[in-house]
């Protein structure tokens, strides 16, 4: 009915107050067991039921429990959620309810830091207005305070009376679209009382905020459970698998297919000699079953699919499953990960991806947060052309101001400039005192008084700083009502009435402010980014000059640089210009824009330039040590922010990303580069083309693309462009995203996933990396400061960026290592077992007579062979911790799949064959005319292949703990034990079927022929294994050689202390690059309030000012010697 | 050989900065523990590999095999051996019309008699092999074709066999015992030993028990119901369809080696490993005073009862002495030499490819 007046999408219908029959969005858990995983592996009969059924049970029974496991627990944090408390209005008055017992419809209290539970469209709050204030944290990573504001149709009309009744009275309809994942889009109509109102997202609180500064608001459910925006747009659970899992997974498909095309020719053959040979022998002729070679043929077929099913590693999942489990153990209780300062450790929060964190070949990094530690110090400011603060000193050296004079300071700022407090307290300089009362007033912080402290809510980190900043200098910005603001200037309170908020837009750079004074006076305070400032300003503006030798210093060292000025306003502009304004809020929406910016283009014009602010965002501790690290192990680093391209330039050369010599590559060049039918050579058309083709090769080392987020889209869109693009960047040294948006950097990852074979990493914090995180083959949540989004929805955590070259060049390379050595290993071991049948069917007419005891079969992959093989791939270390780290060239083998490719598996199978056939053959030739029986035989071929396996384990392990050693004796002695066990005359008389080998070891372990045969079949067979072995040892013999005396007993010390440099200085250079760069990236300047900063954060936390040395000059001179040149660059100029 | 360092690295302390307050046990910290295992610290021995140590690995296998090849080669060497085949393929042979006339159906036995002559004397024990070849008694249907359960005197399975002997299980009606094809195919010829010497034709004494393992004669193989009255224990038992006796009767005179624990059918039913075999038949135990056979004229009379004419089968006798490695076996010897020389060759050649590899690296190594 109302219907047909809207846009026919918003066909979703919400009646408050009335318990519609939508369906509960529940979420449910299902116990499935991971069949997919086998369907290489069907259930196979066996030789004696036991021999292949106690593999197949454990793997199943292993891999269903720990399925079960997690099952549980996700379950139970669904129940968990599930039955969170909130307020419902439940006729007349709120009673406390679960939240999986909420409905669409319902009316909802939520109080003050309560998450809303469900997309709410907002009906009136406590405050004035109905404003509210959420945190986005968990939506965007946006830790500053957003508002929502009710209709005010719905204020007025339900804040008037108790609120109880009059919500309960309540009945409009809002009529909206049906549930989808646009987080940041709303569209609908509320209908009440006969009237329409057009509802936007401003009007709608969603599921995963948190109410902040309001102490109740009520809304009306729009969407529950899974239809909440926040669900939609999270995405499937994607099942991650590893190159080495999809290999093997081949590689088991390939062997099952081998079984059966072999047992079929050994059917062939077995049906041939029924027909040709066994015919004759009138001892076999009765036998044939039927008497027919074909039927025997095709039973035969059977026979050996059983007899050759030992080669399909059925013990290898279980294996692999352990393994995976005890390296993520080993990365949860790596105290070297762990972060003391939170008592935050790492945490593998997916158990089986561990191998490929040594193949990881891209590194898709956020930037705040992550690189940064989005705590922004106020370091410099420049007033009046005269710089203030030195940055070039660490924040650690700066020494504290004096400044209990004022009861407001924080004690955290870390500026040193007397004179500037001075200046301030005897209100000499105007100048400086405007432009503080500008940092205090040209803002959109909201401060919150709690426990006499005042407490800055800002809306990003930036604004925060500044404020703080001022209030620490005496320029106390106290409060904020709806048309006034509150300064106490050095104790002397002043109101500002608040004439309009000129806001910030990533477009404009820039935000104002138009107060009148408590002079009178109208005043505009503006800042923004240097180059949008600058050119605003009134003729002949003084100090400009040094003031952009000042930016340009800031830029050096690689501050966030704002430009503040002031306009005074003549009354009769602000009478014209306010009454345009009235009229454009009238305006429709495209039209009003442009008036707007127009209008306050206007506004903002005429400026007197007062100053420069310089902000620092320090680093994480250790993240150009880290980044230069992961760079030399051959790691392409991809930068992807939200924030401006000089922000993100200056960090990447902050951050060693970018060489201080390192070209950059963006914008309309790149796009020339890329449109160019080969990027590789034509790029001499363009502009700057010379230089640049001259040496292509050494040119393109040191290149590094910049994209910003819409050509980033326009390349996405492009058939063709992005594999060039990637072709490019995998050429280039380093690249840059700036403003992205979340979707967009998932498709980075999936355009870096389609055109290049190697293994991507995203590591971030917030939720808006959670896309990019869970799209990569591997993503990593960094967890230091507050667990979110990324982390849940990361496969490792890890507190700081830096403890990522342990996770990777340590954990990483040692899992992959293990864990490619550990397949080809234990399918070697499996395969040389089981072929063995094969060449002993041509003997005895292909009749599928195993080669072995039951019992040994049974035993072989569980006892005797894989405890030590697991062993292995629980301790293996070819070099240690410490050598990884200061080598990371070693790591390169892992990007490249060195160690599990199709030729190494070739090569194992070659080895395989080898192996088998001289453990076969070798007996034979003894055998062969010899009274000692076919049991005898079975007998001594196991013993051989036992000798064989554990020489190869021998030469295999390189790291011997003493649980190897022990373990490989123990498993070489149990060959002995179970062999004489199982064939002892007690158990033969229990079940003669079973234990029918009876004696024969008893017999054969006293031949020394058998024993003579046995060794010589082992050794012989582990020759090619002894061959690869010393072959390598002579080959990377000096290379080895070197890790390993690094490895002995040099000072471990050495990484922590070069991680401990302190990053406050830059290369000297870096300030040429930038400004050179200039086309592609502008020099960094400030970055004004709202791009996102997806880091929660504590006003209060103490700034990360702990026992921090530099390194001084005989630090560094002790490392080096040992760190040759590798570490050089690392360690800086 | 291989020089080595020890890598223990002790729980080191420098990482655990704040000292452990686990003792007031109050605040559960997240900390991992600190130990070796945890911490992937655990002392462990890592070799360190060098061209040195790695080197001479080929060499110690060679020098270790090539000795135990020759001692092996010479020690078969020493083992005397005579084979006589005596199938009679060829016309000239003395079994040749047995070889022709003989099937499993025949009811009277055929005699033949070989001649041979021993050129050496033979020292200490003497084994009297027979020897088969194109029997498949590796067949798998074959191998499985007996119950165990029967042999080791399972009443209930002597009366009714596994399934597992069809189709030797019943005969007319009545089980067999033993069933089964192996047994049902055991090995029938009867042979006997003459020394020829001044005209007298001397019966050498054959030893008919010894041959079988102890394990299998104890253990393995049991009459049912004792060894006494063997005729009433196996009464209601058939005898396998190819045998001319039934099984209590296959010693009549020696009730410790009639009925399922007679020796020879215990060594037929230890499968062999390959199809061509030999089995051990008679043991010629040492004289104090005389070589236990001297060199002379020799005749082996032979029951031929065996027919092996349909599958190309040969029959043989082996008089063989013995040593530690049990009979003659070349084999062996000449592997291991082979493996030994061919460790050699690969250690010669790995030597060869460090040095030019050493040389191209130092020299690429020091300029920088």
């Amino acid at each position: 009915m109302v219907k047909q007046h809207f846009s026919p999408q918003l066909t979703w219908e919400v009646r408050a107050n009335c318990r519609p029959r939508y369906a509960r969005g529940r979420r449910r858990s299902f116990l499935c067991f991971r069949w997919g995983r086998y369907a290489a592996i069907p259930a196979i009969a066996s030789l004696r039921w036991y021999t292949n059924a106690i593999p197949l049970i454990l793997v199943l029974t292993v891999r269903g429990l720990k399925d079960l496991a997690t099952d549980l627990a996700r379950r139970k944090s669904d129940s968990q959620i599930n039955s969170r408390a909130s307020d419902v209005l439940d006729s007349k008055s709120f009673c406390t309810v679960q939240w999986k017992d909420l409905c669409v419809g319902d009316v909802v209290r939520i109080h003050k830091d309560q998450p809303v539970p469900a997309d709410l469209l907002l009906l009136c709050s406590s405050e004035e207005y109905s404003l509210c204030y959420v945190e986005t944290a968990d939506i965007d990573g946006e830790t500053n305070l957003k508002y929502k504001q009710a209709l005010s149709i719905t204020h007025n009309e339900l804040t008037s009376e108790p609120s109880e009744k009059s919500l309960a009275d309540f009945d409009g309809v809002v009529w909206c679209e049906r549930p989808n994942n646009r987080l940041y889009a709303f569209r609908g109509h509320l209908r009440w009382r006969g009237e329409d109102h057009v509802l936007n997202n401003d009007h709608v609180l969603l599921r995963g905020t948190v109410l902040r500064n309001t102490l109740v608001a009520y809304g009306l459910m729009i969407y529950a459970g899974a239809d909440t925006k926040i669900l939609r747009s999270c995405g499937k659970l994607r099942v991650k698998s590893t190159h080495v899992d999809r290999l093997l997974n081949k590689m088991v498909i390939g062997i099952f297919a081998f079984v059966l095309l072999t047992s079929l020719l050994m059917a062939v053959g077995h049906g041939a000699f029924e027909g040709q040979v066994s015919r004759f022998v009138p001892a076999l002729s009765a036998l044939t079953v039927n008497g027919d070679p074909v039927y025997s043929a095709f039973l035969t077929f059977w026979s050996y699919v059983i007899v050759l099913n030992p080669l399909i590693p059925m013990a290898l999942y279980i294996s692999f499953d352990v393994i995976h489990v005890l390296h993520s153990l080993f990365i949860n209780w790596d105290v070297e990960m762990r972060w003391e300062k939170k008592d935050s450790p790492a945490r593998a929060r997916n158990t089986s991806l561990n191998e490929q964190l040594g193949q990881v070949g891209h590194l898709l990094s956020d930037k705040t947060g992550t690189l940064t530690q989005n705590h922004l110090l106020f370091r410099q400011c420049c007033i009046a052309g005269r710089v203030y603060g030195d940055a070039s000193i660490s924040v650690e050296e700066t020494q504290q101001m004096d400044l209990s004079w004022n009861p407001f300071a924080s004690g955290q700022l870390s500026m040193w400039a007397p004179e500037l407090v001075q200046l301030l307290r005897a209100r000499q300089c105007p100048i400086v005192s405007e432009f503080f009362t500008a940092l205090a007033l040209c803002h959109t912080v909201m401060p919150e008084q709690s426990k006499g402290a005042l407490l800055y809510k800002a809306s990003s980190p930036d604004e925060e700083a500044l404020v703080g900043a001022a209030r620490d200098l005496g320029w106390v910005f106290h409060s904020r009502r709806r048309d006034n603001l509150t300064v106490l200037e050095l104790g002397v309170t002043r109101e500002y009435q608040l004439l309009a908020t000129l806001e910030f837009t990533s477009q404009r750079r820039r935000m104002s402010i138009l107060v009148r004074d408590p002079e009178g006076g109208l005043k505009l305070y503006c800042k923004g980014a240097d180059m949008v400032v600058l050119e605003r300003l009134q003729a002949g503006c003084p100090c400009l000059e040094s003031t952009e030798r000042a930016l340009e210093s800031f830029a050096q060292t690689c501050l966030r640089t704002l430009c503040v000025a002031v306009r005074c306003v003549p009354e009769e502009l602000w009478d014209c210009w306010s009454e345009v304004l009235t009229d454009a809020a009238t305006m429709a929406t495209g039209e009003r824009d442009a008036v707007l910016e127009a209008l306050y283009g206007a506004m903002e014009s005429q400026l007197l330039l007062l100053g420069a602010t310089a902000i620092e965002d320090r680093l994480q501790e250790g993240v150009p040590e880290t980044i230069a690290l992961l760079r030399e192990a051959g790691l392409k680093i991809w930068v992807l922010t939200g924030d401006k391209t000089e922000t993100a330039v200056n960090i990447g050369y902050f951050s060693k990303l970018l060489d201080p010599d390192t070209r950059l590559l963006g914008g309309q060049e790149l796009r020339e580069v890329l449109r160019s039918a080969d990027p590789g050579y034509s790029a001499s058309s363009s502009r700057q083309g010379d230089a640049w083709c001259v040496n292509m090769k050494t040119a393109r080392a040191k290149t590094a693309l910049v994209i910003s987020g819409p050509e980033l889209a326009e390349f996405v869109q492009e058939p063709g462009t992005g594999a060039k693009l990637i072709g490019l960047a995998a050429q280039c040294q380093s690249v840059l995203c700036c403003r992205v948006t979340p979707g967009q950097k998932a498709d980075v990852v999936t355009l870096i996933r389609k055109h290049s074979r190697s293994i991507t990493m995203a590591i971030g914090d917030g939720a808006n990396d959670v896309n990019m995180i869970k799209t990569a083959h591997i993503g990593v949540g960094i967890a230091g400061v507050e667990g979110g989004q990324a982390v849940q929805n990361a496969d490792f955590s890890l507190a700081q960026f830096r403890f990522l070259q342990r996770l990777l060049l340590v954990h990483g390379r040692w899992s992959y290592r293990r864990i490619t050595f550990f397949v080809l290993f234990f399918i070697h071991k499996t395969c040389n077992f089981a072929l063995v049948n094969i060449w002993f069917g041509f003997f005895n007419g292909f009749s599928a007579q195993s080669m072995y005891e039951n019992w040994f079969i049974a035993m072989y992959t569980s006892l005797y062979t894989s405890i030590p093989i697991q062993l292995y791939a629980f301790f293996e270390q070819d070099v240690s911790a410490e050598s990884s780290l200061r080598s990371p060239g070693l790591y390169r083998p892992g990007p490249l799949d060195r160690l599990f490719n199709p030729l190494t598996i070739a090569a194992m199978l070659a080895q395989t064959l080898f192996s088998s056939l001289v453990l076969f053959f070798i007996p034979y030739g003894v055998f062969q005319d010899s009274p000692l029986g076919y049991q005898t035989l079975a007998v001594t071929v196991s013993m051989a292949d036992i000798f064989c396996v554990d020489a190869e384990l021998l030469l295999l392990t390189r790291h011997w703990t003493a649980f190897n050693a022990v373990f490989l004796c123990i498993a070489f002695g149990f060959f002995f034990i179970v062999s004489r066990i199982t064939q002892q005359p007690r158990l033969f008389q229990l079940a003669p079927a079973d234990y029918f080998f009876v004696g024969v070891s008893e017999n054969a372990f006293a031949d020394p022929l058998v024993w003579l045969t046995a060794l010589l079949a082992g050794v012989t067979a582990a020759l090619p294994a002894l061959f690869v072995f010393v072959f390598n040892v002579l080959l990377s013999g000096p290379d080895t050689h070197r890790v390993h005396s690094l490895a002995g007993p040099r000072p471990v010390e050495l990484r922590s202390k070069v991680r401990r440099i302190d990053s406050g200085r830059r290369p000297s250079g870096v300030a040429s690059r930038v400004s050179s760069s200039k086309g592609a990236a502008a020099p960094a300047s400030g970055g004004p309030p709202h791009h996102p900063h997806p880091h929660p954060h504590h006003p209060h936390r103490l700034p990360l000012l702990e026992d921090k040395p530099t390194v001084d000059g005989a630090g560094v001179e002790l490392s080096v010697p040992f760190i040759g040149r590798r570490l050089l660059p690392a360690i800086g100029k | 050989m291989m020089a080595s360092g020890y890598n223990a690295k002790e729980e080191d302390g420098h990482h655990s900065g704040a000292p452990g307050n686990g003792g007031a046990g109050a605040v559960k910290s997240k900390k991992p523990d600190n130990t070796a295992f945890k911490q992937q610290r655990l002392p462990a021995w890592q070799p360190i590999l060098t061209a040195g140590t790695v080197l001479p690995a080929f060499f110690v296998i060679g020098l270790i095999f090539i000795p135990i090849g020759i001692g092996l080669f010479v020690t078969s060497n020493n083992i005397k051996e005579f084979e006589i085949d005596y199938t009679g393929i060829e016309a000239s042979s003395p079994c040749y019309n047995c070889a022709q006339n003989y099937s499993w159906n025949s009811t009277s036995s055929c005699t033949c008699k070989v001649p041979f002559t021993l050129e050496q004397p033979f020292e200490s024990n003497v084994f009297m092999y027979y020897g088969l070849s194109n029997f498949y008694q590796n067949h798998r249907r074959y191998v499985k074709s007996r119950d165990d359960s029967q042999l080791n005197g399972d009443l209930t399975s002597l009366k009714s066999p596994s399934k597992e002997c069809d189709p030797y299980r019943t005969s007319d009606g009545l089980p067999i015992a033993p069933c089964g094809a192996i047994a049902n195919s055991l090995f029938n010829d009867t042979l006997e030993l003459y020394h020829l010497s001044n005209g007298t034709r001397t019966a050498v004494v054959l030893m008919k028990k010894g041959i079988a393992w102890w394990t299998d004669k104890h253990v393995k193989f049991r009459n049912p119901g004792g060894n006494d009255n063997l005729t009433l224990a196996f009464q209601g038992t058939s005898k396998p369809v190819n045998w001319k006796t039934p099984v209590f009767e296959l010693d009549p005179n020696d009730p410790d080696n009639n009925g399922f624990i007679n020796e020879d059918f215990i060594v037929w039913m230890r499968t062999a490993a390959l199809p061509t075999f030999r089995k051990l038949y008679r043991i010629i135990q040492k004289k104090v005073d005389a070589p236990t056979l001297a060199s002379g004229k020799y005749e082996l009379e032979v029951s031929y009862n065996y027919p092996v004419r349909s599958f190309d089968g040969r029959k043989r006798v082996i008089l063989s002495t013995i040593s530690w490695m049990g009979g003659k076996n070349p084999f062996l010897g000449i592997a291991y030499i082979t493996v030994g020389s061919v460790c050699f060759f690969l250690a010669v050649v790995l030597l060869i490819i460090h040095h030019k590899y050493d040389n191209r690296c130092s020299s690429a190594d020091i300029p920088n």
